[in-house]
Protein backbone atom coordinates (compact mmCIF):
# COMPACT_ATOMS: atom_id res chain seq x y z
CA UNK A 1 0.00 0.00 0.00
CA UNK A 2 2.87 2.52 0.88
CA UNK A 3 4.61 2.13 -2.53
CA UNK A 4 1.61 2.63 -4.11
CA UNK A 5 0.90 5.88 -2.52
CA UNK A 6 4.52 6.38 -3.31
CA UNK A 7 4.33 5.74 -7.11
CA UNK A 8 1.13 6.25 -8.21
CA UNK A 9 0.03 9.14 -6.23
CA UNK A 10 2.67 11.19 -7.56
CA UNK A 11 1.81 10.51 -11.08
CA UNK A 12 -1.44 11.58 -10.77
CA UNK A 13 -0.53 14.69 -8.87
CA UNK A 14 1.53 15.71 -11.69
CA UNK A 15 -1.35 14.92 -14.55
CA UNK A 16 -3.33 17.02 -11.73
CA UNK A 17 -1.41 19.81 -12.42
CA UNK A 18 -0.97 19.53 -16.22
CA UNK A 19 -4.37 19.45 -16.39
CA UNK A 20 -4.28 22.58 -14.39
CA UNK A 21 -2.23 24.03 -16.79
CA UNK A 22 -4.02 23.47 -19.78
CA UNK A 23 -7.09 24.34 -18.17
CA UNK A 24 -5.65 28.27 -17.32
CA UNK A 25 -4.96 28.47 -20.88
CA UNK A 26 -7.50 26.73 -22.87
CA UNK A 27 -10.45 26.38 -20.52
CA UNK A 28 -11.04 29.45 -18.36
CA UNK A 29 -11.77 32.21 -20.36
CA UNK A 30 -9.91 35.75 -19.61
CA UNK A 31 -10.90 38.13 -16.87
CA UNK A 32 -13.13 40.87 -18.06
CA UNK A 33 -10.85 44.32 -17.99
CA UNK A 34 -7.18 42.03 -17.67
CA UNK A 35 -7.27 40.25 -20.82
CA UNK A 36 -4.83 37.32 -21.02
CA UNK A 37 -2.81 38.32 -18.32
CA UNK A 38 -5.47 37.43 -15.66
CA UNK A 39 -4.45 34.00 -16.15
CA UNK A 40 -1.18 34.57 -13.76
CA UNK A 41 -4.38 34.70 -10.94
CA UNK A 42 -4.65 30.55 -11.56
CA UNK A 43 -0.88 30.29 -10.53
CA UNK A 44 -0.28 33.44 -8.20
CA UNK A 45 -2.89 32.79 -5.94
CA UNK A 46 -2.21 29.06 -5.22
CA UNK A 47 1.59 30.08 -4.60
CA UNK A 48 0.22 32.50 -1.97
CA UNK A 49 -2.29 30.02 -0.60
CA UNK A 50 0.18 27.83 0.19
CA UNK A 51 2.78 30.11 1.53
CA UNK A 52 -0.19 30.62 3.91
CA UNK A 53 -1.24 27.26 4.44
CA UNK A 54 2.85 26.60 5.09
CA UNK A 55 3.18 29.37 7.70
CA UNK A 56 -0.26 28.35 9.80
CA UNK A 57 1.22 24.64 9.38
CA UNK A 58 4.38 26.26 11.31
CA UNK A 59 2.28 27.87 13.80
CA UNK A 60 0.33 24.40 14.55
CA UNK A 61 3.16 22.13 14.60
CA UNK A 62 5.27 24.27 16.61
CA UNK A 63 2.30 24.55 19.34
CA UNK A 64 2.65 20.66 19.23
CA UNK A 65 6.35 20.57 19.85
CA UNK A 66 5.72 23.01 23.02
CA UNK A 67 2.80 21.77 24.03
CA UNK A 68 2.62 18.08 22.93
CA UNK A 69 6.19 16.13 24.66
CA UNK A 70 8.81 18.33 22.61
CA UNK A 71 9.35 15.77 20.11
CA UNK A 72 11.77 16.86 17.51
CA UNK A 73 9.82 15.62 14.96
CA UNK A 74 7.11 18.42 14.98
CA UNK A 75 10.56 21.00 14.88
CA UNK A 76 11.82 19.86 11.77
CA UNK A 77 8.13 19.91 10.69
CA UNK A 78 7.74 23.21 11.26
CA UNK A 79 11.10 24.27 9.76
CA UNK A 80 10.47 22.81 6.75
CA UNK A 81 6.87 24.32 6.24
CA UNK A 82 8.72 27.79 7.08
CA UNK A 83 11.35 27.19 4.28
CA UNK A 84 8.68 25.48 2.06
CA UNK A 85 6.30 28.53 2.88
CA UNK A 86 9.12 31.33 2.15
CA UNK A 87 9.67 29.94 -1.07
CA UNK A 88 6.28 30.06 -2.31
CA UNK A 89 5.67 33.39 -0.93
CA UNK A 90 8.52 34.28 -3.12
CA UNK A 91 7.41 32.79 -6.30
CA UNK A 92 3.65 34.64 -5.14
CA UNK A 93 5.67 38.01 -4.66
CA UNK A 94 7.95 37.63 -8.27
CA UNK A 95 4.11 36.75 -10.29
CA UNK A 96 2.45 39.29 -8.45
CA UNK A 97 5.32 41.91 -9.94
CA UNK A 98 5.21 40.77 -13.25
CA UNK A 99 1.51 40.83 -13.67
CA UNK A 100 2.06 44.50 -11.96
CA UNK A 101 4.62 45.31 -14.49
CA UNK A 102 2.10 44.20 -17.63
CA UNK A 103 -1.17 45.84 -15.81
CA UNK A 104 0.49 49.08 -13.14
CA UNK A 105 3.47 49.90 -15.48
CA UNK A 106 6.06 49.01 -12.03
CA UNK A 107 7.06 45.93 -10.82
CA UNK A 108 6.76 47.52 -7.16
CA UNK A 109 4.26 49.62 -6.00
CA UNK A 110 3.87 49.65 -2.42
CA UNK A 111 0.58 48.15 -2.68
CA UNK A 112 -0.75 47.16 0.67
CA UNK A 113 -1.32 43.73 -0.90
CA UNK A 114 2.54 43.82 -1.82
CA UNK A 115 3.80 45.46 1.46
CA UNK A 116 2.20 43.13 3.88
CA UNK A 117 3.33 39.83 1.66
CA UNK A 118 7.10 41.61 2.07
CA UNK A 119 6.66 41.75 5.65
CA UNK A 120 5.29 38.36 5.72
CA UNK A 121 8.29 37.43 4.08
CA UNK A 122 10.68 39.06 6.18
CA UNK A 123 8.81 37.85 9.45
CA UNK A 124 9.55 34.41 8.56
CA UNK A 125 13.11 34.50 6.81
CA UNK A 126 14.03 36.21 10.81
CA UNK A 127 12.61 32.19 11.79
CA UNK A 128 15.35 30.49 9.84
CA UNK A 129 18.10 33.43 11.25
CA UNK A 130 16.88 33.04 14.52
CA UNK A 131 17.09 29.00 14.07
CA UNK A 132 20.65 29.56 12.04
CA UNK A 133 21.73 31.86 15.24
CA UNK A 134 21.07 28.82 17.48
CA UNK A 135 23.36 25.88 18.50
CA UNK A 136 21.77 24.47 20.78
CA UNK A 137 19.18 22.19 19.49
CA UNK A 138 16.25 21.90 22.06
CA UNK A 139 17.08 25.55 22.93
CA UNK A 140 16.64 26.34 18.84
CA UNK A 141 13.18 24.32 19.05
CA UNK A 142 11.96 25.82 22.07
CA UNK A 143 12.91 29.54 20.88
CA UNK A 144 11.78 28.71 17.08
CA UNK A 145 8.62 27.32 18.02
CA UNK A 146 7.49 29.92 20.64
CA UNK A 147 8.64 32.56 17.33
CA UNK A 148 5.95 30.45 15.12
CA UNK A 149 3.42 30.37 17.16
CA UNK A 150 3.59 34.02 17.11
CA UNK A 151 3.43 33.87 13.60
CA UNK A 152 -0.46 32.20 14.22
CA UNK A 153 -1.20 35.95 14.44
CA UNK A 154 1.10 37.57 12.22
CA UNK A 155 0.53 35.56 9.01
CA UNK A 156 -3.45 35.98 9.85
CA UNK A 157 -2.93 39.43 9.85
CA UNK A 158 -0.70 40.45 7.25
CA UNK A 159 -2.73 37.87 4.72
CA UNK A 160 -5.85 38.80 5.32
CA UNK A 161 -6.55 41.78 7.54
CA UNK A 162 -4.17 44.36 6.82
CA UNK A 163 -4.63 44.53 3.25
CA UNK A 164 -8.23 45.32 3.55
CA UNK A 165 -7.82 47.84 5.76
CA UNK A 166 -6.10 49.98 3.32
CA UNK A 167 -8.86 52.59 1.86
CA UNK A 168 -6.92 52.09 -1.70
CA UNK A 169 -5.56 49.08 -3.18
CA UNK A 170 -4.66 48.98 -6.88
CA UNK A 171 -4.84 45.13 -6.07
CA UNK A 172 -7.64 43.65 -7.74
CA UNK A 173 -10.53 42.10 -5.46
CA UNK A 174 -9.42 38.99 -3.87
CA UNK A 175 -11.37 36.02 -4.73
CA UNK A 176 -13.77 36.23 -2.11
CA UNK A 177 -14.76 39.84 -2.27
CA UNK A 178 -15.83 42.34 0.31
CA UNK A 179 -19.59 41.49 0.19
CA UNK A 180 -18.12 37.94 0.94
CA UNK A 181 -19.21 36.51 -2.77
CA UNK A 182 -16.69 35.09 -5.51
CA UNK A 183 -17.47 37.35 -8.55
CA UNK A 184 -15.65 34.80 -11.11
CA UNK A 185 -16.57 33.02 -13.99
CA UNK A 186 -18.01 29.68 -13.27
CA UNK A 187 -14.91 28.80 -15.25
CA UNK A 188 -12.28 30.25 -14.06
CA UNK A 189 -13.22 29.38 -10.19
CA UNK A 190 -13.33 25.92 -11.37
CA UNK A 191 -9.67 26.03 -12.10
CA UNK A 192 -8.57 27.95 -9.87
CA UNK A 193 -10.20 25.74 -6.88
CA UNK A 194 -8.67 22.92 -9.06
CA UNK A 195 -5.13 24.73 -9.06
CA UNK A 196 -5.57 25.40 -5.09
CA UNK A 197 -6.05 21.83 -4.70
CA UNK A 198 -2.67 20.54 -6.58
CA UNK A 199 -0.63 23.63 -5.12
CA UNK A 200 -1.68 22.00 -1.77
CA UNK A 201 -1.34 18.40 -2.76
CA UNK A 202 2.33 19.37 -4.43
CA UNK A 203 3.56 21.30 -0.69
CA UNK A 204 1.92 18.39 1.11
CA UNK A 205 4.23 15.91 -0.26
CA UNK A 206 7.40 18.49 -0.62
CA UNK A 207 6.71 19.16 3.14
CA UNK A 208 7.01 15.52 3.80
CA UNK A 209 10.09 15.24 1.26
CA UNK A 210 11.91 17.77 3.56
CA UNK A 211 10.55 16.37 6.78
CA UNK A 212 12.19 12.78 5.95
CA UNK A 213 15.68 14.24 5.00
CA UNK A 214 15.76 16.42 7.89
CA UNK A 215 15.36 13.01 10.37
CA UNK A 216 17.79 11.25 8.51
CA UNK A 217 20.10 14.32 8.58
CA UNK A 218 19.34 14.55 12.00
CA UNK A 219 19.80 10.73 13.08
CA UNK A 220 23.05 10.77 11.53
CA UNK A 221 24.45 13.98 13.28
CA UNK A 222 23.82 12.04 16.50
CA UNK A 223 25.01 9.26 15.38
CA UNK A 224 28.37 10.68 13.87
CA UNK A 225 28.50 12.68 17.33
CA UNK A 226 28.45 9.70 19.37
CA UNK A 227 31.72 8.29 17.34
CA UNK A 228 34.94 8.42 19.40
CA UNK B 1 -9.39 27.29 -27.69
CA UNK B 2 -9.16 31.29 -27.94
CA UNK B 3 -7.20 31.74 -25.43
CA UNK B 4 -4.17 30.20 -26.92
CA UNK B 5 -4.45 33.09 -29.48
CA UNK B 6 -2.42 35.31 -27.99
CA UNK B 7 0.21 33.61 -27.28
CA UNK B 8 3.02 35.91 -28.42
CA UNK B 9 1.17 38.66 -26.45
CA UNK B 10 -0.24 39.06 -23.16
CA UNK B 11 -0.11 34.65 -22.51
CA UNK B 12 3.18 34.87 -23.43
CA UNK B 13 4.85 36.02 -20.32
CA UNK B 14 2.67 33.98 -18.25
CA UNK B 15 3.81 30.82 -20.22
CA UNK B 16 7.41 31.75 -19.95
CA UNK B 17 6.55 32.12 -16.19
CA UNK B 18 5.26 29.00 -15.91
CA UNK B 19 7.79 27.14 -17.74
CA UNK B 20 10.37 28.38 -15.61
CA UNK B 21 8.57 28.35 -12.24
CA UNK B 22 7.68 24.36 -13.06
CA UNK B 23 10.98 23.35 -14.02
CA UNK B 24 12.42 24.77 -11.33
CA UNK B 25 10.09 22.44 -8.69
CA UNK B 26 10.42 19.20 -10.54
CA UNK B 27 14.10 19.70 -10.68
CA UNK B 28 13.66 20.16 -7.14
CA UNK B 29 11.22 17.24 -6.33
CA UNK B 30 14.28 15.23 -8.11
CA UNK B 31 16.83 16.85 -6.13
CA UNK B 32 15.08 15.85 -2.64
CA UNK B 33 13.80 12.69 -4.18
CA UNK B 34 17.42 11.51 -4.85
CA UNK B 35 18.93 13.31 -1.61
CA UNK B 36 16.55 10.85 0.35
CA UNK B 37 17.78 7.87 -1.80
CA UNK B 38 21.05 8.03 -0.87
CA UNK B 39 20.54 9.09 2.82
CA UNK B 40 18.41 5.81 2.73
CA UNK B 41 21.14 3.92 1.26
CA UNK B 42 23.73 5.27 3.97
CA UNK B 43 21.55 4.56 6.60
Amino acid sequence: MESLTKTILPWLLWLWLVGVILGAFLYAPPAVGFRGSSRILFFHVPMAWVSFVAFLAAGVESLRYLYGGRAPRHDRSAAAAVELGLAFGVLATVTGALWAKVMWGAYWNWDPRQTSILVALLFYAAYLALRAALEDRETRARLSAAYAVLGLVVAPFLYFVMPRMAEFTLHPEPVINRTGKVDMDGKMVLVLMSSLAGFTALYFWLHNLQCRIAELAERRASLEGDRP
Amino acid sequence: MNAMNDVGGANGWILAVNLIVWTGIFLYLLHLNRKLRDMEKDR
